[in-house]
């Protein structure tokens, strides 16, 4: 039962920081350009504002249409209970590990992308073939980054992950993890739909990838679609902040309340560094040329590679 | 040290970041950043030194790094190249991907070698000779994979910052004078190698190193 | 001494920035080379007698039998070299082809680079070495480049950019060679000091000098014109102007294979039997001599004809190392000596040729007895000798190859030796023998005759060739004999 309210909680927890991420990420990004911008919580306010308005779908779309907004949620939802936020507390852990999570957001990202090609216009289907192309060529190196991971924790569940990497110190300096890292952060980009790989505020049709798919998108719909992918971005930075700056994760059930939130807060704050500086690599660069995605994909796969080899080589930690 | 050991591969990671680039002024930018990286590891042994034996020469050395190779040479280079080429360099022999797995190839494969050269078990001197001359291999890959006389020219430049890195990494540094004597060689190379190009582009209107073509058999 | 030999080439290149017309130039060059030379044979007594020579002017300084070898040769054909320009550069001006200040320039760097070659023969640090081989490096570029045309312009890019890398790849070797003594040195004096390494070279990490020699092969046998690392050498031996020509092959290459020779040294004393080492030098000496061979028997310039030849007898040299015993290392020491006077003698004259003709190309250039029977005649018979002809010293050196490798066992490479070097010989006959019959074009006229200067230096070294060829002075002979000892460990 403590079991169940653990996750909830969690799943909650999740759905609820996510737009807050986004909020910051835009907020930073209007510094930027010598704007004021909006307030950090006016996502919150356009999600709530898409849930009451009407929803407008084409007649040429099917059932995939209808049904994939929920589909996509649920798969984020489901995917951030595997990712814990403070791993020590879990008693028994759910059975799934970070393969499980890749593979369940890759359900919903299938899905998007097959709903964007069921309205007929052109915009979804460019929008889907890209989108799977930046999916497949950036795999590889998830794989092997995770894969090394998992290595070098002895388990391929993220709690053990992250709690091995809690146990080598508050920051990580090992250079197979500090590659790994920079693999993660390519990774991060390319899965959130950020600049360089993707721009998410545009709506020119020649240089949107995720904005494509959700084109045809309205009302509680849209509100969906949107809040999924910013779970998804925030599954990302969780790992990320978890495992390479494991400074306060290690509590344990039975440590107190005031500990808790202590470490609550820590995982905030860490979040809110790292969607800062995904906000400065953003502003800081350009959109890349479509075809030259693979560069960047080539880049992150050799870094978890060489990664994973130097972890080998050198002698293993 | 661990963080000798993610300089290092930071280094390495640089040369990868540098072969993958496709802008001029972006490889200068890499050089840049990879001899800032080595200042710091420079810096880092000579505090060391200082502390233990009070010795200043690899401070001295890092100095010297400082202003010669995060300063000098980069603002030379961008100031010959300003005016005589384009920005981005759109002709490859094969696309960048390839010369990107390419260079990770090479970093295996020296990982491998030398491991095996100095006796099988993995130490951390093999890690940082491995490291090291991978940077020396990824440097020269790269000279030979662009097409204009920047792209040699910086290759060479991280060639001999992978030597730098071996010297320092590897066995704390060499003697002052031949430290010295080596910038100084390279300071001059780098000048001659610039007026070079100047009379290039003079003489042949661009600076695309494969139009020289009139020595053959 | 040695202090005489640092200190002119930098006092001369003071002078001939102050100087005002060419003549004063000329003549201070040849005094230069001259003073050089006789401290050189000054300094060879003394090492015959003692041993070797030892001085310390704010570095230690260190001369022992194989270096002053290298260095005689350096001085000897420098002032061969220098009294040549003085006649090439009269000739250059009467025609209005350069002026007073390229002339400055000119001597500037050739002496700079005469400086850079004596600092690498008079040290026993491994690092000095090296920087100042990668001074002669950024000496040369532009001498190569002189002419500024774009065949010239293509030659020095290639020329700085190859032997750069190559020089880094050495340098690495060099710092491998470091760590592995790092256990063994006691101050800043020893370190990387070649003759501390040498006396210890049993106590050295075997793995990584093994690593570090072969780094040091590569990148000096770029420098040296060792196939496949060769490709710079063509093209900048052909475009330089001719005497810059003849230091390139005559000298510069030497140098190289001083620096190999001496890693080899060291490799040999540390690991006893230098298998793997021969085996390696061997295989480039015979792909050296197998790529120059090919590529002679299809050339159409003579000056590129001439630099493929350097290569293949680099390749000799380096084939004599490899088989590492005293005799072969012997006969490529002297293969050393007989290849500087022989190769600069034929870039020399056909600098004459050049300069009378106006072209490279062997087709263009008919008649060389009837207008120029001096250098026709020197020409002619330099490519006697180059190809191994006796009486002249090559000759003499190749037989000493021949019977070293039959002798030590190695018949595969002493077959495939013979029949590479009559390859040469066809590929020179077939190709340079055109240019001597036909009747050449032009009036005789004075301007166009070669310069006395350039005469008297061509038949002094005919002469030199034929002599060394049939007699080795006694002294010669010890120095060599010490030499070899130093490389091959005693």
């Amino acid at each position: 039962m403590a079991d169940l309210a653990y996750y909830v909680i969690q799943m909650a927890l999740f759905i609820l920081i996510a737009p807050l991420v986004g909020g910051i990420i835009k907020k930073i990004k209007a510094f930027t350009q010598k704007r004021k911008g909006a307030p950090v919580y006016q996502v919150y306010l356009d999600i709530i504002k898409l849930f009451t308005k009407d929803t407008v779908v084409s007649n040429q779309a099917s059932w995939v249409f209808t049904a994939t907004p929920y589909i996509v949620f649920a798969s984020a939802a489901a995917a951030c209970a595997f990712v814990p936020v403070l791993p020590g507390i879990a008693m028994k852990p759910l059975p799934g590990d970070i393969f499980m999570v890749i593979y369940i957001l890759l359900l919903g990202k299938f899905f998007m992308a097959i709903s964007g090609l069921d309205t007929g216009s052109t915009f979804g289907g460019m929008g889907s073939s890209r989108e799977m192309m930046i999916s497949a060529i950036f795999e590889p190196s998830l794989i092997v980054a995770v894969i090394t991971l998992g290595f070098s924790a002895k388990s391929t569940s993220l709690g053990d992950i992250m709690l091995h990497s809690a146990r080598l110190g508050p920051a990580i300096v090992q250079p197979s993890y500090m590659l790994l890292l920079v693999s993660l952060v390519l990774i991060l980009i390319a899965e959130s739909s950020r600049i360089p790989l993707d721009d998410p505020s545009t709506h020119l049709e020649l240089t949107m990838v995720h904005e494509a798919m959700i084109l045809e998108y309205s009302g509680r719909y849209l509100a969906l679609m949107e809040l999924a992918s910013l779970i998804k971005q925030l599954i990302f930075i969780t790992i990320i902040a978890n495992v390479f700056i494991p400074a306060g994760i290690l509590v344990y059930a039975g440590s107190g309340f005031a500990v808790l939130m202590v470490s609550l807060l820590a995982y905030v704050a860490k979040v809110a560094a790292i969607s800062v500086a995904v906000a400065c690599i953003e502003a800081s660069t350009v959109k890349l040329r479509f075809f030259s995605i693979p560069n960047l994909a080539a880049l992150s796969f050799i870094a978890s590679f060489v990664g994973f080899l130097q972890y080998f080589t050198g002698g293993g930690n | 040290m661990e963080i000798m050991q993610l300089l290092s591969v930071l280094i390495l990671l640089s040369c990868f970041v540098l072969v993958a680039n496709k802008r001029t002024k972006s490889y200068i930018r890499t050089f840049q950043a990879q001899s800032a990286l080595l200042a710091i590891a420079a810096f880092i042994l000579g505090m060391e030194n200082l502390s233990g034996h009070g010795a200043i020469e690899i401070m001295f050395v890092c100095l010297l790094i400082v202003t010669l190779k995060v300063y000098y040479i980069p603002k030379l280079l961008s100031h010959t190249f300003a005016n005589v080429d384009y920005k981005v360099e759109k002709n490859f022999f094969y696309n960048i991907p390839l010369l990107v797995l390419v260079s990770c190839a090479i970093a295996v494969f020296n990982y491998f070698s030398i491991s095996s050269a100095i006796g099988g078990k993995p130490t951390e001197l093999g890690m940082y000779l491995a490291n090291s001359v991978s940077v020396i291999f990824i440097g020269f890959f790269f000279m030979i994979s662009r097409k204009k006389a920047i792209g040699q020219i910086v290759g060479l430049l991280v060639m001999e910052n992978g030597i730098f890195v071996a010297a320092l990494f590897a066995s704390g540094g060499m003697p002052v004078l031949v430290d010295v004597g080596i910038f100084i060689d390279l300071i001059t190379a780098v000048i001659i190698m610039g007026i070079m190009v100047f009379k290039i582009n003079e003489e042949l209107e661009t600076t695309d190193i494969n139009k020289l073509k009139r020595l053959r058999g | 001494m040695i202090s005489y030999l640092l200190l002119l080439p930098l006092v001369s290149i003071v002078a001939f920035w102050l100087a005002k017309r060419a003549s004063q130039i000329f003549a201070l060059g040849i005094a230069a080379a001259l003073i050089m030379l006789s401290a050189g044979v000054k300094l060879s007594i003394d090492v015959a007698a003692l041993g070797h020579v030892n001085k310390r002017y704010l570095m230690n300084f260190y001369v022992d039998s194989l270096s002053i070898i290298v260095l005689d040769l350096v001085l000897a054909v420098s002032l061969f070299v220098i009294i040549y320009c003085a006649g090439y550069f009269k000739k250059e001006l009467e025609r209005g082809k350069t002026d007073i200040k390229r002339l400055r320039l000119f001597y500037s760097l050739l002496f700079a680079f005469m400086f850079s070659m004596i600092l690498l023969l008079t040290t026993p640090n491994m690092g000095i070495m090296w920087i100042a081989i990668e001074a002669t490096t950024l000496a040369s570029v532009f001498l190569v480049g002189f002419e500024n045309n774009k065949r010239s312009l293509e030659a020095s890019w290639k020329y700085i950019i190859i032997c750069s890398v190559g020089i880094a790849i050495a340098l690495l070797g060099i710092i491998l060679l470091h760590i592995s003594s790092i256990g063994i040195i006691k101050d800043a004096g020893t370190d990387l000091s070649w003759t501390y390494l040498y006396e210890h070279a049993k106590e050295l990490d075997v793995n990584l000098l093994r690593l570090a020699f072969i780094f040091m092969l590569v990148g000096f046998g770029t420098k040296a014109g060792l196939a496949p690392m060769h490709t710079w050498l063509p093209d900048a031996h052909s475009q330089a102007p001719s005497p810059v020509s003849a230091m390139l092959s005559g000298v510069l290459l030497n140098n190289a294979m001083y620096g190999i020779m001496r890693g080899l040294a060291i490799l040999n004393k540390a690991m006893g039997s230098g298998s793997f080492a021969g085996a390696a030098l061997m295989a480039l000496g015979l792909l050296s001599i197998l790529t120059a061979a090919v590529f002679i028997l299809t050339q159409r310039d003579y000056k590129r004809l001439l630099a493929y030849s350097s290569i293949e007898h680099m390749g000799i040299i380096a084939l004599g190392l490899g088989v590492f015993t005293p005799a072969s290392v012997l006969a490529s020491l002297m293969h050393m000596i007989n290849h500087s006077f022989t190769k600069s003698m034929l870039f020399l004259s056909a600098g004459n040729i050049y300069q009378r003709y106006g072209s490279k190309d062997i087709y263009k250039v008919k008649g060389l007895y009837k207008s120029m029977p001096i250098t026709g005649v020197v020409f002619m018979l330099g490519i006697f000798a180059i190809t191994g002809m006796p009486p002249f010293s090559i000759f003499s050196s190749e037989l000493g190859m021949v019977v070293a490798l039959f002798k030590n066992g190695s018949y595969f490479a002493g077959a495939a030796f013979l029949f590479l070097l009559a390859l040469v010989f066809v590929g020179f006959a077939v190709t340079l023998f055109k240019i001597f019959y036909g009747n050449a074009k032009g009036e005789q006229q004075k301007s166009l005759k070669p310069s006395p200067y350039a005469d008297i230096v061509l038949v002094a070294m005919l002469g030199v060739i034929t002599v060394t060829g049939v007699f080795m002075p006694d002294g010669v002979l010890k120095l060599l004999t010490d030499a070899q000892r130093i490389v091959t460990g005693g």
